[in-house]
C-alpha cells in the first residue's frame, strides 16, 4: 500500500489547506453552513485517507474532529472559537505526522498518545452527558467494539448494546445476567457510562453501566429475547467481510453476502422495491455460482422471472437452504501475517501536474525521435557518398525542426514548473491569524489573486520574505485597537495580500491600512543607529528617509515583540527577493497605511531576449518587454526638459539614447531617423534608441552578483554560443 | 470463462486517493473501472454505460450515497439491478442500516484490504474465481 502515501501526503495537505480556510472563515462567520459542510468534509476525507494508509491513530483523531463538526452540521447551534481552536490544533497534530510520514516514508509509530490527547479534547466540552433515557447516542460502540474484540467480531453475526435503565437495580433486573443468557456469545464488556466520578459522588444504587456484546446468533432471535427492554438496548445485525482470505473464511464471506441479501428482500419500503429484488437476486446467483452451488442459482434466476411478489420469498427460501446444505466451515480465527513492508524512498519535494502539460511533453519527445532518426539517416547519407550541398540542405532543415522543437521542450518543461501563489499563501491565513493574536491586535486578512501564477522556485521561496512582511504589517503597520479608535478606523486592521501578473513579472503586495510609516521616527533611528550621516539626512526627502527601512541593520521595533524584531529586517526581505531576481519597493500613505510590494520575474528559467547594439556592444533586452520595434524620424522627438519624448499612437513615449545613458562612448547617430525599441514595464511604455536590431533568443539569465551587483539598469548576463557574455538590460531601472 | 475481465464497476467516491486505491487494487485483479466523483456523476454514468457492480461512497458533496442510491434503485430495469456495495468510514449502526433500507446489497467499512476487496467484489459481481 505505500505507493499510495505519495498521492496520501498530497491529497492530505490539500485538505489540511482546505479546512484551515473553512475554520478561519468560520471563525469571522460562524453561521455559514456551506463552509460547516465543507470543513466537515474535508475532515471526513482526511480520515478515510487516513484509513487507506492504515495510520489509525490519524484517523481515529479526525475522527474525533468529524464527530463534533457532525453535530453543527445538524443542529443550530453555531460552531464555538473553542471548538475551531480544537480542530486547527488537530490540523496541526496531522501537519507534524505528514512531515514525519515525508521523511521516513512510514507513519509515526509513536502517535497513539497525540492521538488520544485530541480524542480527549474533543470529548470534553460536549455540555451535559445525555439522559439515559432518551433514545442512545448515536455512538460509535460499534467501531470500537471491533477495534478491541476482531476475533469475536469474526465470528459474530449480531451485536448490541444494553443501557439499563439508572433505576434497574431498583427494578430487581439484574442486566449482566440478561446479557449473558443470550445463546452464543463470542463477547461481553462492561463499561462505565459516564466518566468515573469522585469516589464519594458515586452513588452505589444507581445503575450507570452499558454492556456490549456480540453474538454468533442471528439479529432476529437476540431482539426478540430483548425486546421487553424498548429503546434501551440496541441490536444489530453485523456483515462485515472477514478481513482474511484463508479458504475456510471465504464461505463466510458468501454467507454474510447472502444474509444481507436476505434482509435487503425484507425491506419493505415500496419505493425502489423492484429494483432491490432484483438487486438482491443478481447478487444471490453471483454469491451461488462463485461458491459452487450451481443448482440454487439457477433456481433463484427461475425465481426472479416469476411475479414480482413472490420473487423475494422465494429468493429467501432458496438462499436459506442453501446455507442450511453448506455446512460451516468457520474455523477459529488465524494469524493474519502481516504484510511485509516496503520501504518506499519518498521524493522530498513533490510537484503536482496536469496531465495535459505531461502529455505535451511526451508528444514533444515523440517528435524529438522523428528528428534524431532523420539525423542519423543523413549522416549514413553523407557516409555514402551524397553532395555536400544536398547534405547541408538537409542539415539545416533539421536543425531548424530542432530549434523549433527545443522551444517548445523548453517552454512545456516551464509550464510544468509553474506554481499557483495559493501553495504558498495558503499558509498564511492561519499565521496571521497567530501573529494577531500574539500581540493583541485583531486584524482581517484577505487574499487576492492566488492563482496567479509563477516559477516553481519563485512561488516556494516567497514563504520567509511575505511571512516577514506580514509579520511587520501586524505589528508595526496596523496600529493598536484604541488608536484606531481615535482616527475613526474599524477596530479590527485590515492586511491583504494579493498577486497579479504583469507580462513577464508577477506583482505580489502587502497591503495594511494602518498608520503608514512613521517618518520622524525612521528618521531618529536612522540617525541614531547611524545608517547614513547626520548631514544627508537632513537632505533626504520623506520617500528616500521611508527606503530606508530596507537598509542593513534597520528596525523601528522599540521593544522586542517576539514576532517582528528579530534582529532580521527588511534588508533581509530585500535581499531574498533581489536573490529571486525581483525588487521591493515600498509605498506609505500616512494614516492611511503602508504597501509593500514586490515585483518578481515570472520565472527563473529561461528568458526570451531581443539583442540589441549601441555604441559596438551588443546588449539583451527582455522581448517579453519589448512591444515593438519603429523607426521614428528625429523631426518628431522632442525634447520635454532634460529628456526626449516622442508620439506614439496617442501616447507620449520618453526615449534614452540607450548608449549615452549607459555611459558609453561612441559617435552619435546623425540620421534623420532613429531605430527605437519600444518597451512597457508595469503599464508605462519607454523607449531606447539603439544603432542596430539583433537576433532574438532564449537565454539563462544569471543575475548579477558580487560587485556587480550593485550595477543598475542591468538583470544579468548570460553567455552567448561564441562565448561572448551578453548584457541584459533591466529596462524599468533604465528609465527610473 | 467469463473471468473478471469482462466486468465493469464504476467507483464512486470524493476522495481521489480512495478511487486510486480501488482501481489499483480492480484493475490488477482484471477488472474494468470507471470513476464517478459523486453520485450525480455516478447517476449519469449509469445512464450512459451499464457496469456489474457499484462502488459507491456515502458521504460526497453534490449528492451522497445513499440518496444516488434510492433514486438507482427507482429507476426502471434493470438499470435499477445492479449491485451495489457501500463503502463507508462510518462504522456506526446508522449507516449500515441506512445503506440496507436505500437498496444496498452489502455495506463494508473502508478501507478494505486488496485481498478481502477483491474477494469480495468478485462475489458481488459474479466474476469466476
Amino acid at each position: 500500500m505505500n505507493e499510495f502515501i505519495e498521492q496520501f501526503l498530497l491529497e492530505a495537505r490539500e485538505l489540511i489547506a482546505q479546512g484551515t480556510g473553512d475554520l478561519l472563515v468560520l471563525e469571522r462567520s460562524a453561521d455559514d453552513q456551506s463552509k460547516i459542510d465543507s470543513v466537515f468534509r474535508a475532515f471526513h476525507t482526511l480520515k478515510g485517507a487516513a484509513g487507506i494508509v492504515e495510520f489509525e491513530p490519524m484517523a481515529r483523531a479526525l475522527h474525533a474532529a468529524e464527530s463534533v463538526l457532525s453535530d453543527f452540521r445538524t443542529s443550530d447551534e453555531l460552531i464555538s472559537p473553542a471548538i475551531i481552536d480544537q480542530c486547527l490544533s488537530c490540523l496541526d497534530q496531522v501537519t507534524r505526522w505528514l512531515d514525519v510520514m515525508q521523511a521516513t516514508g512510514e507513519a509515526p509509530a509513536d502517535a497513539g498518545p497525540a492521538a488520544d490527547a485530541i480524542v480527549q479534547s474533543f470529548a470534553l466540552p460536549k455540555g451535559p452527558a445525555p439522559n439515559s433515557d432518551a433514545a442512545l447516542p448515536a455512538g460509535d460502540w460499534l467501531a470500537e467494539l471491533r477495534g478491541r474484540r476482531p476475533d469475536a467480531w469474526s465470528e459474530a453475526q449480531t451485536a448490541l448494546r444494553y443501557v439499563p435503565d439508572a433505576d434497574a437495580f431498583f427494578k430487581g433486573e439484574d442486566p449482566l445476567a440478561r446479557v449473558e443468557k443470550l445463546p452464543d456469545l463470542t463477547g461481553v464488556e462492561l463499561a462505565m457510562r459516564e466518566p468515573l466520578q469522585a469516589f464519594g459522588a458515586i452513588n452505589p444504587f444507581t445503575c450507570s453501566i452499558e454492556i456490549t456484546a456480540l453474538s454468533g446468533a442471528d439479529t432476529e432471535t437476540i431482539k426478540q429475547m430483548l425486546s421487553d427492554l424498548g429503546n434501551g438496548v440496541e441490536v444489530i445485525a453485523i456483515d462485515s467481510p472477514r478481513r482474511s482470505n484463508s479458504a475456510s473464511e471465504l464461505s463466510a464471506l458468501a454467507r454474510s453476502i447472502l444474509d444481507a441479501q436476505v434482509l435487503l428482500l425484507r425491506e419493505s419500503e415500496e419505493a425502489g422495491l423492484a429494483g432491490r429484488i432484483m438487486a438482491a437476486g443478481r447478487v444471490s446467483m453471483n454469491v451461488l455460482r462463485r461458491t459452487g452451488l450451481f443448482a440454487a442459482a439457477s433456481a433463484v434466476e427461475t425465481a426472479l422471472g416469476g411475479v414480482l411478489a413472490s420473487q423475494a420469498d422465494a429468493i429467501i427460501g432458496i438462499i436459506e437452504d442453501a446455507l442450511l446444505e453448506e455446512p460451516s466451515q468457520l474455523s477459529p480465527a488465524q494469524a493474519q501475517a502481516e504484510q511485509a513492508r516496503l520501504p518506499l524512498a519518498i521524493a522530498a519535494r513533490v510537484l503536482r501536474v496536469d496531465t495535459a502539460r505531461i502529455d505535451e511533453l511526451v508528444n514533444l519527445t515523440g517528435e524529438l525521435t522523428v528528428v534524431k532518426n532523420a539525423l542519423g539517416h543523413l549522416a549514413a547519407l553523407a557516409q555514402g557518398g551524397l553532395d555536400q550541398d544536398a547534405i547541408t540542405a538537409g542539415l539545416r532543415q533539421r536543425h531548424a525542426q530542432l530549434d523549433r522543437l527545443v522551444g517548445e521542450v523548453q517552454r512545456a518543461v516551464l509550464r510544468i514548473r509553474v506554481l499557483p501563489m495559493r501553495q504558498t499563501f495558503e499558509r498564511f491565513p492561519r499565521l496571521v491569524r497567530e501573529i494577531a493574536a500574539g500581540v493583541g491586535k485583531p486584524v482581517t486578512f484577505d487574499i487576492e489573486g492566488d492563482e496567479t501564477e509563477a516559477d516553481k522556485a519563485i512561488v516556494e521561496s516567497l514563504f520567509e520574505p511575505l511571512l516577514h512582511v506580514l509579520r511587520n504589517a501586524v505589528d508595526h503597520g496596523i496600529e493598536n485597537p484604541q488608536r484606531r479608535a481615535a482616527s475613526g478606523k474599524p477596530p479590527a486592521g485590515a492586511i491583504v495580500l494579493r498577486a497579479s501578473r504583469h507580462l513577464d513579472t508577477v506583482i505580489v503586495e502587502v497591503a495594511d491600512d494602518g498608520a503608514g510609516v512613521d517618518t520622524a521616527r525612521v528618521r531618529e533611528v536612522a540617525a541614531t543607529r547611524a545608517i547614513r550621516p547626520p548631514e544627508a539626512l537632513a537632505t533626504m526627502g520623506d520617500g528616500e528617509i521611508i527606503d530606508l527601512i530596507f537598509a542593513p541593520g534597520f528596525s523601528t521595533a522599540t521593544q522586542v515583540t517576539g514576532l517582528s524584531g528579530r534582529g532580521v529586517g527588511m534588508d533581509a526581505v530585500r535581499n531574498s527577493v533581489e536573490r529571486l531576481g525581483g525588487r521591493v519597493a515600498i509605498e506609505s500613505r500616512p494614516g492611511q497605511g503602508t504597501t509593500i510590494r514586490l515585483t518578481l520575474p515570472f520565472t527563473v528559467m529561461m528568458t526570451r531576449v531581443m539583442t540589441i547594439e549601441a555604441a559596438g556592444q551588443v546588449f539583451g533586452l527582455p522581448l517579453d518587454m519589448v512591444v515593438e520595434t519603429a523607426i521614428i524620424p528625429r523631426d518628431q522627438i522632442v525634447p520635454i526638459g532634460r529628456a526626449t519624448a516622442f508620439a506614439w499612437r496617442d501616447k507620449t513615449v520618453p526615449l534614452v539614447h540607450l548608449a549615452e545613458t549607459l555611459g558609453l562612448a561612441g559617435e552619435k547617430d546623425q540620421s534623420r531617423a532613429a531605430r527605437v525599441v519600444i518597451t512597457s514595464f508595469q503599464g508605462q511604455f519607454g523607449a531606447l534608441e539603439v544603432d542596430r536590431l539583433g537576433e532574438r533568443m532564449d537565454v539563462m539569465l544569471k543575475p548579477m552578483d558580487g560587485l556587480l551587483g550593485r550595477l543598475t539598469g542591468v538583470s544579468g548576463t548570460t553567455l552567448l554560443g561564441d562565448g561572448r557574455v551578453l548584457i541584459v538590460l533591466d529596462v524599468q531601472e533604465l528609465f527610473s | 470463462m467469463t473471468g473478471a475481465k469482462a466486468k465493469r464497476i464504476l467507483i464512486v467516491d470524493d476522495a481521489a486517493l480512495v478511487r486510486a486505491y480501488y482501481r489499483q487494487a480492480l484493475e490488477s485483479a482484471g477488472y474494468s473501472i470507471d470513476e464517478a466523483l459523486n453520485g450525480l456523476e455516478a447517476l449519469e454514468k449509469v445512464l450512459l454505460h451499464s457496469f456489474d457492480l457499484l462502488i459507491v461512497d456515502v458521504n460526497m458533496p453534490q449528492m451522497d450515497g445513499m440518496t444516488f442510491l434510492r433514486a438507482l434503485r427507482q429507476k426502471e430495469l434493470p438499470l435499477s439491478s445492479i449491485p451495489v456495495l457501500v463503502t463507508s468510514s462510518e462504522a456506526g449502526p446508522q449507516d449500515m442500516v441506512a445503506a440496507r433500507a436505500a437498496g444496498a446489497n452489502y455495506y463494508s467499512i473502508k478501507p478494505l484490504k486488496q485481498e478481502a476487496l477483491t474477494e469480495l467484489v468478485g462475489m458481488l459481481c459474479g466474476a469466476t474465481a
